[in-house]
């Protein structure tokens, strides 16, 4: 009961206010009733519409033209800032081949220096060798030679220390037996055994 | 347990007038979303940079999200910046405008018996108004994308039903059909203005209307659920108003190649 009584006054509440709307819009009659009832006037909506408008400049040039626009500067940004890393990555890869040929061009230059060094060393080493050898050689031929000049002076010291030997044993052996002339002969005779 | 219950009516209330202009409820929350915008927009316009803070990182925030969806709309992002002033102001208003119907005072703060405050979506007058905004702006981004004569034989189809005649009855017969297609196409856009309009206004009235009644038959708690419900009516809501016009100008603006989608 208590909420038929309740619907019954929403309804005339609402009755009523729609009247009010509708007499303060002084729109009651035909067509126009239908427009006003749904609350549709030319001065309502020219001022909605002002109202939007408002809106839409406020928005966009406050709000969305100034956001859109620093987020265009910011993807700008970030992307030159990509190219720009891009760029320099390739050329830091770019400087590392430089480098890594220019290790390899140096490396094999140093193994070129190396191996003509050592050949280098191989040929020097066998130039003094052969100089070594041929100093030797004549060194030795030197001191064959001396020994053998040695040798000849001493066989004839020795050829004479033996005659004098020889004639002074045999003048002392032969003394007053032997005169001048055979003693001769004996010393040549005996020299000449002496050097068979 | 439940006091008078005042049910909004379809048309809005005025509250006060200024000379012989009436100044109704949904115009004071249309004119408290410009003041919110207008505050934002100045913290915004000043303290942009290319480092954000705060404020400038949830602003981003919010846009990028809506731009991405705008995106898949248009299919590049050069297409939704061009439509933005348009799409963006309409997106953020209405979802403002359903929000601000939540907070406390709308539909509870009187002027006599009537509301002081009360969802500017309520108001047809409003929705109509940005509909209209809606379709005559995707008429005119055709008309600069593919030229005012393109764009209105889309329309009017006279040139292809007098060529027509040259070639032949088959020729003539499908000619007819494209020029009763193109009359079928002015229909439909106009169709697009009470569509927009009145499915916002009815979403949005409908919740108020709800909100109404259940707050006046109990007033603690029970309301809440539907007042959730009603953040997510406001955005979904915002979002189909525009995305539909981001739909309406991307079509428009194409090249004429066939039927079209509406």
């Amino acid at each position: 009961m208590s909420n038929e009584v309740e619907n019954t006054h929403i309804e005339e509440t609402a009755v009523e206010t729609h009247e009010e709307v509708v007499d303060t819009h002084g729109a009651s009659t035909g067509d126009e009733s239908v427009a006003a009832s749904l609350g549709l006037n030319g001065q309502l909506f020219a001022f909605q519409l002002l109202n939007f408008a408002i809106v839409a400049v406020i928005i966009w040039f406050l709000i969305l033209k100034p956001l859109t626009k620093t987020l265009e500067e910011r993807k700008k940004l970030i992307d030159e800032s990509l190219d720009k890393a891009k760029e320099v990555d390739s050329n830091l890869q770019m400087a590392e081949i430089k480098f890594q040929e220019r290790i390899d061009d140096a490396k094999s230059e140093a193994s070129k220096v190396i191996s003509k060094v050592q050949e280098e060393g191989v040929e020097l080493t066998e130039k003094m060798k052969e100089k070594a050898q041929k100093e030797i050689e004549l060194v030795v031929d030197q001191a064959k030679r001396n020994i053998k000049i040695e040798k000849e002076e001493m066989m004839t010291e020795l050829r004479e220390e033996t005659a004098n030997l020889v004639v002074a044993a045999v003048e002392k052996i032969l003394e007053e037996k032997l005169d001048d002339k055979k003693d001769a002969e004996l010393i040549k005779g005996t020299i000449s055994k002496l050097g068979k | 347990m439940a006091g008078e219950i005042h049910i909004p009516t379809l048309a809005p209330e005025v509250v006060t007038q200024i000379g012989n202009i009436n100044i109704t409820n949904t115009m004071i929350n249309a004119w408290l979303a410009i003041i919110i915008f207008l505050i934002l927009g100045i913290a915004v316009k000043r303290s942009v940079k290319l480092r954000p803070g705060k404020l400038q990182n949830t602003c981003e925030f919010f846009l990028e999200s809506v731009l991405g969806y705008f995106d898949q709309v248009t299919g590049s992002r050069k297409k939704t910046i061009k439509f933005l002033p348009v799409v963006g102001s309409i997106f953020f208003f209405v979802l403002l405008s359903n929000w601000l119907g939540l907070l406390p005072g709308t539909g509870s703060i009187t002027n006599g018996h009537t509301m002081v405050l009360r969802p500017a979506n309520t108001d047809l007058n409003l929705t109509v108004a940005m509909a209209l905004v809606s379709v005559i702006a995707s008429h005119i981004y055709a008309f600069a994308a593919v030229g005012i004569f393109t764009h209105l034989g889309k329309f009017v189809q006279i040139k292809n039903l007098i060529l027509s005649f040259k070639k032949g009855p088959i020729a003539v017969f499908s000619a007819v059909i494209e020029f009763g297609v193109g009359l079928i196409e002015i229909v439909s856009e106009i169709a697009k203005v009470l569509s927009l309009s009145l499915r916002l206004f009815g979403n949005v009235f409908a919740g108020e209307v709800l909100i109404s009644v259940i707050s006046a038959l109990i007033a603690a708690f029970v309301p809440t659920p539907f007042m959730l419900l009603e953040l997510l009516v406001g955005l979904i809501q915002a979002a189909v108003f525009a995305m539909l016009t981001i739909v309406y100008m991307t079509v428009a603006s194409s090249a004429p190649h066939g039927a079209e989608e509406h």
